[in-house]
């Protein structure tokens, strides 16, 4: 790859110096990075004693793509990680020398790690009656966000580094609402408290312990650094704006202990703020480096994009002061902007794939090199999407970090088949339910047969699920099921019968009717690659599931597996987010929230901005049991957060977002206005104002010229 | 529109142009360049309809002026006001960042789920109300059928008034628990109203009560945020001032601040929402005499001839001096009575022809009332081609009594006033056939029903009319659907109708229509809301029906959240009571956005007299006139709100209010007493009811019927007011016909 001079002067820096590498998104700085991971492999060093470092596992993306190409060195495997799973490979490694000090009831037993929504399920678990005696009765929240807002405190206080117990006194000392509502604290340190008693009474970690047993009480320990320090040798550490406090505070005592460092910073990062990530202290880093380089240049956009990112960051950083109008510059930008303004949502959708048709068959633009952009984006929108562009042929692929495991339809179809094959366990599917599994088990099964077998076949039999056999209905309308089918559900009938027998582990239930039976020829998940990838899924989070809880579970596995269905009905598992799916040609059109193709970080060639009339580009996620900004390092404890706090604030997310997305984007941006947003509601975000204000002054200019 | 600043209240009489004149301040102040850049002309008005209607207008005002058009202003509802200022701090008043907005139906089960559940607890709690002469049988039937709706009304005006006094569960029962006695009423309502705020609470969710309270409570609590509203609000003009709540007064009073600009345009005389709400023109009237405030008048208007102002000036002189009940003549004010406008105005009030009013005496029952109406139509449509209409019911009920008789005798006619307009309720109904069809999917009775409405369009016409009922019958007639749908070598029920010659257009039709169905049923593994997505795609093309889909997604997504265990047939209900009508739900067709009656031309637009609110047309029918829908607080009279199974004409909503204001009310002479409201609520009742004519009369331009039936029993006589104005006509006629 040929590397511009400022890159080339990051590989020629000497090989014992740590490096702090600085420069706005797109100048270059991780391929620098890149290059300089694949020198030292070159040059001998093995793989293992690199540590890559990144606050995000999509974050090491370009590393392990450079690592796995053709012209990689072999020579050891580089693991990227994070702080957090650093966290709890030495937790696991040094758990009894740490156990005992810090609080846990039984060190001499192994250590249970949580996973999230293990951990959910636990703070469902203790809280349960507190909430039936009126603990936040006078918030309106779901329970899911409840419970994941409070694991958000415990969170901060591990990464930001304080004891839980200030967690309810810096969340009231800022508060200027209702006096009233400073009770709501209270209930989030009672609720925090519990947990945390409970975590340790049972040896399980959540993400919080994890971090703080491994800070507080294994880093200082002589043998957990001589085994860190004597593993790793060197430093990739990437969007150190991106990490937390804490991972700064371990790479300050660690930095010199490596033979070699180069630590990477991002100017306007910092979006994951509300996950704890402090581009200020991690700017703090520069001074104990030997080197610093900067570059500033941007190999990503053309002219007229970075006329526009001026022109833009011009009118966010300067609100209330009116922008100089540089008439040149102005038109100059705007060759960089298309838009169209339409009445409705639906037309504007129509709009955005019609300009991609044309881009991606008239222009010949790779489909992959274009992104679709919203702050959110709805299940609606993104089916919408994708439905208009397949009519197109053209491919797409979507990263969507909310949508849920439990509303895969092939997800559906297993979890309707474990309630039938478990009738004990006293779940009754409706017959709509019992159809829709048919529909996917069986190949070539449609809804008019399924409907009418599961008519047929599946009773309530004293409160139980009953499904009868194919032979004791009548033939005609055998007949009309087809015997192929009937054979198909025998066998599948015959399966979940015995398996009732065998009592296995649920994970274990899934794992197999997937490979026994579904995945085989003439079932419905045969030829499905996302019915298998759905599958795999619920297993894996069927079996965390049951590794978590089954200690606490004195029954047998079955009643572990109903609990499992159970938190499921709730909402309270299985929402958690698909892995990764990406398509594997990366050839495809990408539909993402702004927020999620940021920390992708891979600029594209165009951008389409939907819905820019939201406010969502600029707010805070407003959650009323926790507060990012007031858990931060750097707010004083005692300042009230105020009005003044949260317009700077949105003025600066906006500003980042807006900015950050301009420099990952190499030639044109197309917005998608529409008067009335998906659920008809006319919206007057300050996105779509700053627009407007710009397209205006264009328009007056022109006039004036014109 | 000499305004320059400060605050001003402008009594305006109906047809006065009170939108006009607010439009074209705003955009006059937009254009003033007294605004910087971030900030706003704030308009607030009544209902959504009136939203869009605001936005064209001061859209087109300013491109006149070549600014763009959507810039400098906004135009707001209390609810959407109060959603934006909850939305953009959601945690200063407990909310979580996507916290649901229950509406008016699901907020009814909610509190009807409520009101069952204390029934239950309490089975004989309100037997004292109950009348003592209901024997065995009937009591039983109250019980079933009568008393948990009852219970469900009385909680909802209940809490909405606990709610406007910002009181919360909790602190009402301090205020119960520190009485001398106890209230029975009050209680039933506080524990009704706890158990809906957690039912609320557990969904996450609000309702649209919650959201002005909540809002108002932001306000309050944050004075930074209220001072950068109020920068970015320098100027409020609000419309229908009228039926301000104390709420909606204090919000904007907040907003406004000391010395802020705040413009209120509003007709005490058309206050009309004061008994579903707790709206009251005493604060509009208040507010004009405030030391601060200018008082203006706008008493022109060109919108009827001088018989019809004539007579809604009498209405309310009688009122004024001469109505028997002292208590009720405050019920209409003036000045200023209605004034013509002057000889120069661009706004002429149309000819006069006093033969055209028609206050009608005569008895007619309720059956006997729709065909004199429906034969008047009859007679008058096909003479004005060009000429608008409009029949005012006082219920929706009754309208639809009507709307079937105009079918009956086809003749045209527009509904959309009564709920969601028609074509909302089509597209609705589309979406909720095919659902209903594919939570059924071996019935050829409802497969067909999805044909038609895949093929409405073609239904609205004679020849291809025949042509789809006749694939209809056919597909009726499919004995196994799976031959048409899904067919085997064996079995194909399309290459039998092949063979046996039907013709090939209905045999492509049919192809085509297979092809849609088996993508639908496919569909049908979707989540709810993409579902309705995929279905739209085939099923709509015109952008408003797309839009509207869109909506009806979300509203799905939602349901089936707040359900979880809801499946195609529940989501099929939910559409269809949009598309039955039984709930309002805003589309986005013209008439959902700003019903126009210029667009029904010859068409008998059928609507309540309180959805025709600034609403006009040529010819105006007022039907059911009587002392039961407009009674006077005149002996013999009777109420609705005073049910026949309670004793001693209580009505017992307002006997609960009243014992909640008791609980608040800190003076204990002012102490409960049983009775006193329910007299009370009668007076209020008739006030209302007089705007209410009012109201109606001040529609019509040119021609205006009043006529009345005898009730249900054939007891009811005409309405006090009507005989007066029969009266006062008869006596104004003659003395033109003398001059």
């Amino acid at each position: 790859m040929q590397l511009t001079e400022s890159q080339q002067a990051v590989l020629g820096l000497p090989l014992n110096a740590s490096v702090f590498l600085e420069g706005p998104a797109g100048s270059g700085k991780t391929t620098a990075a890149v290059a300089q991971l694949m020198q030292w492999l070159e040059q001998g060093t093995p793989g293992e004693t690199i540590l890559l470092l990144v606050p995000q596992r999509t974050l090491a993306a370009p590393y392990e793509s450079a690592l796995r190409s053709p012209q990689a060195v072999a020579g050891g495997l580089v693991q990227a990680l994070t702080v957090g799973g650093l966290a709890q490979r030495m937790v696991d490694l040094f758990w009894p020398l740490a156990a005992a000090q810090a609080g846990f009831a039984h060190p001499h037993d192994p250590p249970t790690f949580l996973t999230l929504e293990t951990a959910q399920y636990y703070m469902a678990h203790c809280l349960r009656p507190l909430l039936d005696d009126g603990l936040f009765d006078s918030v309106s929240i779901t329970r899911n966000r409840l419970y994941s807002q409070l694991l958000d405190n415990l969170n901060k206080a591990a990464v930001v580094g304080f004891p839980i117990s200030e967690i309810g006194q810096r969340l009231k000392s800022a508060w200027v609402g209702e006096p009233g509502q400073l009770r709501v604290y209270d209930d989030v340190q009672t609720a925090v408290d519990l947990f945390r008693r409970f975590c340790l009474e049972h040896n399980f970690l959540d993400f919080s312990l994890q971090i703080e047993v491994f800070y507080r009480y294994l880093w200082p320990l002589k043998a957990c650094r001589s085994h860190l320090f004597s593993t790793y040798r060197r430093l990739i550490y990437d969007n150190v704006e991106e990490d937390t406090p804490i991972a700064h505070d371990l790479i300050r005592e660690w930095l010199p202990q490596f033979d070699s460092a180069l630590l990477i910073y991002d100017w306007d990062g910092g979006y994951r703020r509300f996950l704890g990530a402090d581009p200020e202290s991690g700017y703090t880093l520069k001074e104990l480096c030997e080197s610093s380089i900067q570059i500033e240049t941007s190999l990503v956009a053309a002219p007229q994009m970075q006329s526009l990112t001026r022109r833009l960051s011009k009118s966010l950083s300067a609100r209330r002061v009116q922008v100089e109008e540089d008439e040149q510059n102005n038109s100059l930008a705007f060759e960089a902007v298309e838009f169209d303004l339409h009445h409705f949502f639906p037309q504007m959708l129509d709009w955005v794939c019609e300009r991609i048709e044309h881009l991606v068959h008239g222009e010949g633009c790779p489909a992959g090199e274009i992104v679709v952009l919203a702050p959110f984006l709805s299940d609606a929108l993104r089916f919408s999407l994708m439905e208009r562009l397949a009519t197109l042929n053209i491919p797409t692929r979507s990263h969507r970090p909310s949508r849920s495991l439990r509303e895969e339809p092939a997800v559906q179809c297993l979890l309707t088949l474990a309630m039938l094959a478990h009738p004990e366990w006293g779940f009754l599917p409706t017959k709509f339910d019992v159809a829709y599994a048919f529909m996917q088990a069986f190949e070539g099964m449609d809804l008019v047969r399924a409907q009418l077998l599961a008519e047929i076949v599946y009773r309530r039999k004293d409160g139980w699920p009953v499904l009868s056999s194919f032979e004791a209905i009548r033939p005609e309308v055998q007949e009309r099921i087809t015997f192929l089918i009937g054979e198909r559900y025998e066998r599948l009938r015959r399966w979940l019968a015995q398996s009732a027998e065998r009592n296995d582990e649920l994970d274990h239930f899934f794992s197999r009717l997937f490979g026994e039976v579904l995945s085989q020829p003439g079932f419905g998940f045969h030829t499905s690659l996302d019915a298998g990838r759905a599958a795999a899924g619920l297993v894996e989070s069927a079996r965390k599931f049951r590794w978590v809880v089954s200690s606490m579970f004195e029954s047998d596995g079955a009643a572990l597996g109903k609990e499992y269905l159970l938190m499921v009905q709730d909402g309270l598992i299985a929402a958690q987010y698909l892995p990764a799916w990406e398509t594997p040609a990366r050839e495809a059109v990408l539909l993402a929230p702004a927020y999620t193709f940021l920390m992708s970080n891979q600029p594209v060639e165009v951008q389409f901005w939907l819905d820019i009339g939201s406010r969502a580009w600029s707010e805070r996620l407003s959650q009323p049991l926790t507060h990012p900004y007031v858990l931060s390092r750097a707010w004083p404890p005692g300042r009230p957060w105020t009005d003044m706090d949260e317009q700077a604030y949105e003025e600066e997310s906006l500003y980042r977002i807006v900015v950050g997305l301009l420099r990952r984007c190499r030639r044109k941006i197309y917005l998608g206005l529409s008067e009335y947003n998906e659920q008809g509601y006319e919206q007057r975000g300050r996105l779509l104002t700053v627009f407007q204000r710009a397209l205006q002054s264009v328009q007056t200019s022109e006039r004036r010229s014109g | 529109m000499r305004y320059r600043g400060g605050k001003m209240g402008i009594s305006a009489v109906p047809g006065s142009g009170k939108t006009w004149t607010l439009s074209l301040l705003a955009a006059e102040i937009v254009s003033s360049g007294k605004l910087a850049e971030d900030q706003e002309v704030l308009v607030v008005t009544l209902v959504n309809s009136a939203v869009d209607h605001f936005y064209q207008r001061v859209s087109s005002f300013l491109g006149e002026r070549d600014l763009i058009p959507y810039l400098g202003f906004r135009v707001r509802t209390l609810h959407s006001l109060a959603h934006d200022i909850v939305r953009q701090r959601p945690s200063l008043v407990g909310l979580d960042d996507n916290f649901q907005i229950v509406d008016e139906r699901e907020a009814n089960a909610i509190l009807l789920e409520a009101a069952q559940s204390w029934l239950r607890s309490h089975p004989d709690e309100l037997d004292v109300y109950l009348d003592a002469g209901l024997n065995e049988a009937s009591l039983n039937r109250v019980r079933r059928d009568d008393l948990p709706p009852l219970v469900r009304d009385i909680a909802l005006s209940f809490m909405r008034y606990a709610k406007d006094q910002r009181l919360t569960p909790e602190r009402l029962r301090q205020r119960l628990d520190a009485l001398p006695m106890r209230l029975p009423l009050a209680e039933m309502g506080f524990e009704i109203y706890q158990d809906y705020q957690r039912a609320l609470a557990y969904r996450g969710a609000v309702d649209f009560d919650d959201l002005i309270r909540l809002a108002l409570q932001a306000l309050e609590t944050d004075a930074a945020y209220l001072e950068r509203l109020r920068y970015q609000w320098p100027f409020i003009l609000e419309d229908e001032a009228q039926d301000s709540s104390r709420l909606q007064e204090e919000i904007l009073q907040l907003l406004v601040g000391k010395d802020g600009n705040w413009v209120r345009v509003g007709d005490s005389n058309q206050a009309i929402y004061e008994t579903f709400t707790t709206a009251d023109p005493r604060f509009l009237r208040n507010f004009m005499l405030r030391e601060d405030v200018t008082p203006r008048e706008l008493p022109n208007s060109g919108r009827s001839t001088l018989s019809i102002i004539a007579l809604a000036n009498e209405l309310v002189k009688w009122t004024q001096e001469a109505h028997p009940v002292e208590a009720v003549r405050d019920a209409l004010q003036a000045p200023p009575y209605i004034e013509p406008t002057p000889p120069d105005d661009p706004q002429p009030n149309p000819d006069d022809n006093p033969d055209q009013i028609h206050l009608v005496r005569r008895r007619f029952t309720p059956a006997e009332e729709i065909q004199v109406v429906a034969d008047s139509l009859q007679g008058w449509l096909p003479n004005h081609p060009d000429c608008t209409v409009a029949v005012l019911t006082p219920r929706n009920q009754r309208g639809f009594e009507l709307v079937d008789e105009l079918r009956r005798r086809n003749l045209p006619y527009e509904d959309g006033l009564l709920r969601s307009s028609t074509s909302t309720r089509l597209s609705a109904g589309v979406i909720s056939d095919v659902f209903a069809y594919l939570a059924d999917p071996n019935s050829p009775r409802k497969l067909a029903q999805v044909y038609r409405a895949w093929r409405r369009e073609e239904s609205k016409n004679g020849i291809s009319r025949k042509k789809v009922e006749r694939v209809m019958e056919l597909l009726r007639k499919i004995e196994r659907l799976e031959d048409y749908l899904w067919p085997t070598p064996e079995r194909d029920w399309l290459a039998e109708l092949e063979a046996a010659g039907v013709d090939e257009q209905i045999l492509s039709s049919l192809e085509e229509f297979r092809r849609l169905m088996r993508r639908w049923q496919n569909a049908a593994l979707l989540p709810v809301d993409q579902m309705a997505l995929a279905l739209a795609q085939d099923l709509f093309n015109e952008p408003v029906e797309l839009a509207l889909a869109h909506k009806l997604a979300a509203l799905l997504r939602q349901a089936s959240q707040m359900h979880p265990s809801w499946r195609l047939p529940e989501m099929s209900e939910e559409l269809d009571v949009i598309a039955r009508n039984e709930r309002r739900f805003i589309g986005f067709s013209r008439d959902d956005t700003g019903f126009d009656p210029e667009r029904y031309k010859g068409v008998v637009v059928v609507s309540t007299m309180h959805r025709a609110k600034g609403l006009e047309w040529d010819r105006v029918y007022l039907m059911s006139v009587n002392d039961y829908d407009f009674p006077s607080a005149q002996e013999g009279d009777t109420y609705f709100a005073e049910k026949w199974f309670l004793r001693d004409h209580l009505n017992l909503e307002a006997e609960t209010l009243a014992q909640l204001k008791a609980a608040l009310e800190l003076d204990e002479y002012r102490w409960y007493e049983e009775g006193r409201a329910s007299q009370d609520a009668r007076l209020d009742y008739a006030r209302e009811r007089l705007r209410l004519l009012y109201v109606g009369i001040t529609r019509a331009r040119r021609e205006l019927v009043i006529t009345w039936n005898t009730g249900r029993d054939g007891d009811r006589r005409p309405a006090l007011p009507l005989v007066v104005l029969q009266d006062l006509w008869e006596v104004l006629k003659n003395k033109s016909e003398q001059a």
